[in-house]
């Protein structure tokens, strides 16, 4: 990367904390609620900066095994599970599922009580 | 804007004969899809509170229009199933727009203050049985006089779903695997009945005596009641007290205990299961349509936009669900 500091993440943390710190006491109790919703979206951004790559890696390194293709893609299994071209009861298709939904929750929403749960 | 509004609201009450000074109109946080507006009404004898709950006129592939909603209230009303009294309809021509007027509820609906707060400790223990007695009140309804409202049985709905999904050009794995689950699976032998769709905290009034008021009833629609059951149950709708199947609060068992006290339908654990893990598809489906609203123009929210990354909430649901054990 040809960029200078701060990197993509510490200026999303930058904004998040002027908006958590300068401007949540001073909206309305309407619009607080949607600022929560912008702050959360500040964060996927961040998070998916910082650990995206390796989440996605860690699933489609899981898919190539599956089903042995050398551009194995989120779409493709989408495909071949729709089609019935593998079988549904695999004990390793059920686990990659687990992972890759594991994977994206982790960065949308990290706090979700199902993931936390799950990660105990 | 809140001038035309309030004259608009002006000469909607009169047709309802309430004659008095608007003030305190003020928007309040809602679904993502409506505006509400809470305001008073100062008249010679009295004060009194209202709410103005209004559609944009564009409404979702699975909404009835919002006047629609309020002629649905008004029977429900007749089956003395809690429900706010409507006092005046608009439809989308008329200078209110796609809307209607109902009178205030005293109570709460945001659902962590109703989970957090001490002031609903004792109501909550009630809230699981009270809202099983109020979804059966709901499937009771004579269906005769529902004209407006589609009739879809389960397997109807399911395509529907996934042919909403499918258009959306967003594979997912979790969601095929989903549908092909749920098209094997059976969904309880009855007679179709008004569903609400969306009952759950955030669409209910609680006071500290427990159930107050239903509202919300964009979804509606008639078809296999026990979907209501599964709804209210999926995690989505427990605002992070997952232990809690039942909307975060209750155990399964009230709720059945409440439902089947009051339904010529008996329903049984399983069913509620199945029905949770369809209504926990359905949620993602109805994320891919609010996000597609963002994405393909027709509005730019921010709210919109975000809740395309929720999809990925009811994804871990389903897993858990079908795979690890989950409740």
């Amino acid at each position: 990367m040809i960029f200078d500091k701060p990197s993509s993440v510490d200026l999303l943390a930058a904004v998040s904390h002027f908006l958590d710190t300068k401007i949540k006491s001073e909206v309305p109790a309407h619009l607080a609620f949607k600022l929560r919703i912008v702050e959360n979206v500040l964060n996927i951004v961040s998070r998916e900066i910082e650990n995206g790559d390796e989440l996605s890696d860690e699933v489609i390194c899981q898919l190539q095994n599956l089903i042995e293709s050398d551009t194995p893609s989120i779409e493709t299994l989408a495909l071949l599970i729709k089609d019935q071209k593998i079988n549904l009861n695999d004990q390793d298709l059920k686990d990659l599922l687990v992972t890759l939904s594991k994977n994206k929750i982790a960065v949308d929403n990290p706090n979700y009580s199902t993931f936390k749960k799950l990660i105990k | 804007m809140t001038e035309t509004l309030s004259k608009a609201l002006q000469n909607k009450l009169l047709e309802a004969n309430i004659k008095g000074e608007i003030s305190n109109l003020v928007p309040l946080t809602g679904g993502a899809s409506k505006e509400i507006w809470r305001f008073k009404v100062l008249t010679n004898i009295d004060t009194k509170e209202y709410i103005l709950r209004k559609g944009s006129g564009i409404e979702g592939p699975l909404a009835i229009k919002t006047s629609d909603e309020a002629l649905l209230q008004q029977e429900v009303k007749k089956i003395k199933a809690p429900v706010p009294e409507i006092v005046a309809v608009s439809s989308l021509e008329e200078e209110l727009g796609d809307s209607y007027i109902m009178k205030f509820v005293e109570g709460e609906s945001i659902p962590r203050k109703i989970l957090r707060d001490t002031e609903f400790k004792e109501a909550l223990s009630l809230l699981a049985f009270q809202c099983g007695e109020a979804i059966a009140k709901i499937h009771e309804v004579d269906i005769s006089k529902l004209n407006y409202l589609q009739e879809k049985t389960p397997i109807d709905q399911l395509n529907d779903l996934y042919a909403t999904y499918e258009s959306f050009n967003q594979p997912s794995p979790v969601f095929e695997y989903t549908y092909l689950w749920l098209k094997d699976q059976d969904f309880g032998d009855t007679k179709s009945s008004l569903v609400h769709g969306d009952f759950r905290l955030g669409n209910i009034i609680v006071s500290d005596k427990g159930l107050e008021s239903i509202i919300d009833w964009e979804l509606a629609h008639i078809g296999n009641p026990f979907q209501d059951l599964g709804w209210i149950c999926g995690n989505s709708w427990r605002f992070g007290q997952n232990e809690k199947v039942v909307g975060g609060f209750g155990d399964l068992e009230e709720l059945l205990e409440g439902y089947n006290s009051i339904s010529q339908f008996k329903v049984n654990e399983d069913l509620v299961r199945t029905w949770q893990v369809f209504g926990t598809f359905r949620w993602g489906v109805i994320c891919l349509i609010q996000a597609s609203a963002h994405l393909n123009g027709s509005i730019n929210s921010v709210e919109k936009a975000a809740i395309g990354r929720r999809v990925s909430e009811t994804e871990i649901d389903i897993v858990d669900l079908l795979f690890l054990g989950g409740k």
